[in-house]
């Protein structure tokens, strides 16, 4: 069984105290790290996710609703997003859909024109122009979120682009809004990406109290 | 130490801000993550499949399997571990369940489906993680109860619960790196008798309905037929207490 471990190494070791302390160490400093990044990126992003929210709930008090999609933890973080809008932990579901939950319609589309058109195929079938279209990704390189970005500007959507690093791609792809979480490591940005996702989802309940959007036609979901 | 839940100064949105995205909890959960991890790194490395679920929001399943199976550093290597997202978890996870496998759930601690799942774990043989947000437990049955602190509601939606699983999957993979520390016990000496089953008054599942005095019963041992007649006529997923070879009580919830 250890020939998939690392057979170089001799495997004599016998004190798992030693690695205990160790691992609680490191998962104390990166639970540091994890905090002082979402603390900082809350900060620095402020302006930007008050301005995004604004957006989002204009197109929401029109009748719009959210679309959100990513690619695998990123596809999770989409689908967060969307539990936040429509099973809040308090207040009124908002109307989002996540265009990641179809695993027939993924591979349909998957297979029969390729990977890159997922997300833009389904907004082409679903989206209005009052709609909000929210991807995430940690480099912000995804090949199907730019095209589906360019599909929803095409069709006069909100473009709202979470991503990691430098921005990278979706940073220079002309987005109403990318809000870039500044580190190189994937699940810090993952981590800080749900914590601005968050504050994204209170600053729109925020915009819209006191004026709810109308009742959507087609937000229903069930779950 | 880290001082326990802290409220960082920033109230960046016109809503009440939670408490949430700042805190870094005391060393419990920490502590937790670590010999959750050592389990971890030794149950894969025996073979297991980690089972993940999350009744309350699915994505938190889906995210934990993805990070297992398809790790974001180049080169650490891929390990078996499925989201199980059906409405009901105890019936899904019995029917794919092997013994020396591990189930991992993440949920609020007062989650019905998930104590229903640790009250038949045992029978199934399963090593049991639970990343649980909101009050500690009354009741953990579990091996490894991961807490997270979430006075609000906000820890599963501001990435202080992901950070969790994170830190699970980066220390597992440490764990990996001291091959002496993981690699499967050698067999008893006797090779077969199973050291669970050795154990005095082991959990049993109950296979199927019987009016006679026998049943089959499931354990951490694999699949038995046992004597029922001092607890009487059993139904199938009765809970019943196994001493040899005997069923010597019902275990209700």
């Amino acid at each position: 069984m250890s020939d998939f471990l690392y057979p170089f190494l001799e495997g004599a070791e016998d004190d798992s105290d030693a690695l205990l302390d160790d691992l609680i160490a490191s998962a104390r400093d990166k639970a540091l790290i994890s905090r002082d990044l979402r603390l900082a990126t809350l900060e620095r992003l402020d302006a930007q996710v008050r301005a995004t929210a604004a957006a989002m709930a204009s197109r929401l008090r029109d009748g719009g609703q959210v679309f959100a999609f990513g690619n695998g933890g990123s596809s999770t973080d989409a689908a967060g997003l969307v539990t936040l809008f429509t099973r809040p932990p308090s207040g009124p579901a908002l109307p989002a859909r996540s265009l990641v939950d179809d695993s027939a319609v993924l591979t349909a589309l998957g297979n029969d024109v390729g990977f890159e058109l997922v997300f833009s195929r389904q907004l082409i079938a679903h989206a209005r122009p009052v709609d909000v279209a929210v991807g995430f990704s940690t480099s912000g390189n995804s090949e199907d979120l730019l095209v589906a970005f360019s599909q929803a500007k095409e069709k006069g959507l909100l473009t709202v682009g979470l991503a990691g690093y430098d921005g990278g791609d979706m940073g220079r792809a002309g987005l109403d809004h990318c809000l870039v979480v500044t580190s190189d490591s994937v699940h810090r940005i993952q981590e800080t990406q749900a914590a601005v996702s968050a504050a994204l989802w209170r600053a729109v309940r925020a915009e819209l109290e006191g004026a709810p959007p109308v009742a959507a036609t087609t937000g229903d979901e069930n779950g | 130490m880290d001082g326990g839940a802290r409220s960082p100064d920033n109230s960046e949105s016109p809503a009440a801000a939670p408490p949430g995205p700042g805190s870094v909890e005391g060393g419990e959960a920490e502590t937790a993550l670590a010999s959750a991890a050592l389990t971890l790194a030794r149950r894969f490395a025996a073979g297991a499949t980690m089972w993940c679920i999350a009744p309350e929001w699915d994505e938190h399943a889906r995210h934990v399997a993805v990070e297992f199976v398809h790790p974001v550093i180049v080169g650490t290597r891929a390990l078996p571990a499925v989201s199980i997202t059906a409405p009901d978890p105890v019936p899904a996870l019995r029917a794919v369940v092997r013994p020396g496998d591990v189930i991992l759930a993440v949920s609020t601690s007062g989650e019905a489906s998930v104590a229903e799942l640790w009250r038949r774990a045992p029978a199934w043989g399963a090593t049991t993680v639970w990343v649980a947000s909101g009050p500690a437990p009354a009741d953990a049955r579990v091996d490894h109860l991961v807490p997270v602190d979430d006075p609000d509601g906000s820890a599963p939606h501001d990435g202080r619960l992901v950070l969790r699983y994170h830190l699970l999957w980066e220390l597992t993979h440490v764990c990996f790196e001291h091959p002496g520390l993981v690699r499967p016990p050698e067999p008893a000496d006797d090779g077969e008798v199973c050291i669970t089953c050795s154990d005095e008054g082991r959990l049993g599942e109950v296979l199927g309905a019987t009016g006679g005095p026998d049943a089959q019963v499931r354990t951490a041992c694999g699949v038995e037929r046992i004597d029922v007649s001092l607890v009487g006529p059993v139904d199938r997923d009765q809970l019943v207490l196994v001493h040899a070879g005997t069923a010597i009580s019902l275990v209700d919830a």
